[in-house]
């Protein structure tokens, strides 16, 4: 069992029937199918391109490919489509990102002083107004300790910002990250102090491996908490979803 | 209505040294690369963009070393990576940068372009985005402030942004200016009504009749429009929806040069300085390279069984 295909199976896992999701490219993309193919048939999809509630016949490789479009019942602009999230039509929204910190907030901007950064990255894009105006978030990221860090180099994308009441203050709709699906297990906020914590872990994986890969301190899961192995039928989903492994491969 | 059709060259003098542009596209698409591949072969210094997604265009003016600053909120390459030549010059205190969301861009076109002082957005508030200076003081580019009505909301507003001149590649023209595109539209309606002016190039120019016969499918209306080029695969490398795709293979050629300073100059005095003309430098693209990325008309993208 592949520790992609446990990511999207449990990415998937967030989205619920008649939701509206907000994606992008790369595994949410396909965690999307997958749950439109299983639990979640009347989930709309929306991508920050313009392309609203496509039926793609060939799994596209980015948000503005024209194979996305395929079947597609609106394509509109982008600011049409950023601002069904500004007007709370959207349900939840996927995020990555080059650097985490404990309230989930992200980096995706640059390593290094802003003005003149060791690494530039791309910047916010879409991310910053899906993380602020969907009304719940789902971050996808893998583990290391130099993506999980104790301080941001540059915040681009709120999370709970420093914590309980934060986000209100900053006028942010949203209620901001739920979960935080990792290579290692899936995370989420414990909901008095909005900290990062282990919910559950993958096959294999202990809290003590979890954690050296973490650059700050986890709260392990309450109770016995191990990711269930995605069955038969959701493998082969997956393979038809992304036959060439492009996003979610089948073997590690 | 005055007759909007210019020449390349005509088109090309309308931006000069200094001047910040906006460019119209959206990751591999629909990028106005042959106006801007002509204008980095007649040589411009110190540009500015306000962009939003026109990361091939940024890139391209980054290392022509023609830009100097960008207001904008994310520019990569999907499926590839990072724009190599802009965030090494970044990197390198070349290029200065003011960061935004994809929305707080763009409604700072949109305040722009509707005479507003500021508009009110929802999100960006409590990041770097609105607290860390790059080349604008933060208070002038975002702030928070009470609604002035009864129910005193505390609101982000974002101030304006008018780019000198919009360049958008469309599918299709008349000689007023009136333009239709397929597909996504992306910020073209943003970016144009913000700009001082508009240029647009185009597939096709068509009659104003096939405009009049179907109005609603018009995405800008000719008294938008400063200038009209028919420019022929004017999007290419990038695709044109309805047209044809993104040549991949080409921007991957690109981007495997970009990699290296030294041989990503040579990729562009040679793939992007040395055509005579647009239409040499679709001659060394050749014809085949150029037919092979017609769309499919009914699925809108060349299938990939079609593409071995």
């Amino acid at each position: 069992m592949s520790r992609d295909a446990l990511m999207a199976a449990a990415a998937a896992r967030e989205i619920g029937n008649g939701e509206v999701a907000f994606i992008g490219t790369g595994l949410p993309m396909v965690a999307a199918y997958l749950a439109k193919a299983t639990h979640a048939p009347d989930v709309t999809l929306v991508f920050e391109s313009g392309i609203i509630d496509p039926a793609p016949l060939e799994l596209a490789t980015g948000v503005g490919e024209y194979r996305l479009a395929y079947g597609a019942t609106a394509i509109r602009g982008t600011r049409a489509a950023l601002s069904l999230l500004q007007q709370g039509k959207v349900d939840i929204g996927f995020l990555g990102t080059a650097e985490i910190d404990a309230y989930g907030n992200l980096n995706s901007t640059a390593i290094g002083a802003y003005r003149r950064p060791e690494v530039r990255l791309p910047g916010s894009g879409g991310a910053n107004d899906i993380a602020s105006m969907a009304a719940r978030t789902v971050i996808i990221a893998r583990t290391g300790k130099r993506r999980f860090v104790e301080r941001l180099n540059y915040l681009t994308t709120p999370g709970h910002l420093t914590g309980p009441g934060a986000r209100e203050v900053a006028g942010l709709p949203g209620a901001g990250p739920v979960r935080v699906i990792t290579d290692m297990g899936v995370l989420g906020f414990d909901p008095e102090t909005l900290r990062m914590r282990a919910e559950r872990l993958f096959p294999g994986v202990t809290m003590e491996a979890l954690q050296a890969e973490i650059g700050f301190p986890l709260a392990p899961p309450e109770g016995p908490a191990q990711e269930p192995y995605p069955g038969s039928e959701t493998i082969a989903l997956l393979r038809h979803i992304d036959p060439e492994g492009t996003y979610v491969k089948l073997e590690d | 209505m005055p007759d909007k059709l210019v020449s390349l060259e005509e088109a090309l003098a309308l931006v000069p040294d200094g001047c910040a542009i906006t460019a119209g596209g959206f990751a591999h698409s629909h990028q106005p690369m042959g106006f801007f591949r002509a204008l980095i072969a007649e040589g411009r210094k110190d540009l500015s963009i306000m962009g939003v997604a026109e990361c091939w265009v940024a890139e391209w003016l980054a290392a022509a070393g023609m830009l100097r600053r960008a207001w904008f909120s994310n520019f990569m390459f999907e499926g590839f990576g990072r724009c190599r030549r802009f965030s090494e010059a970044i990197e390198a205190g070349e290029i200065e940068t003011e960061d935004h969301s994809h929305f707080g861009m763009v409604m700072r076109l949109v305040a722009g372009g509707q005479r507003l002082p500021f508009m009110p957005v929802l999100s960006q508030g409590g990041t770097d985005i609105v607290s860390v200076a790059g080349f604008e003081r933060p208070e002038d580019k975002v702030q928070s402030m009470t609604s002035p009505f009864p129910d005193g909301r505390v609101v982000t507003v974002t101030s304006p942004l008018n780019p000198d001149v919009a360049i958008i590649h469309a599918a299709r023209a008349d000689r007023l200016g009136n333009v239709q595109l397929f597909g996504a539209s992306s910020v073209i309606e943003e970016q144009t009504g913000a700009a001082r002016k508009v240029i647009v190039t185009v597939e096709e120019i068509v009659p104003s009749s096939t405009f009049r016969a179907r109005p609603e499918a018009t995405l800008l209306p000719g008294l938008m429009v400063d200038a009209v080029v028919h420019l022929p695969f004017g999007a290419w490398p990038t695709g044109v929806y309805g047209y044809h795709d993104p040549d991949l293979p080409f921007l991957r050629d690109y981007y495997e040069a970009s990699r290296e300073p030294a041989a990503c100059k040579a990729w562009i005095d040679r793939h992007v300085r040395s055509p005579r003309d647009h239409w040499d430098w679709l001659d060394r693209a050749g014809i085949v390279r150029l037919l092979a990325l017609r769309t499919d008309p009914v699925l809108g993208y060349r299938p990939a069984e079609d593409k071995s």
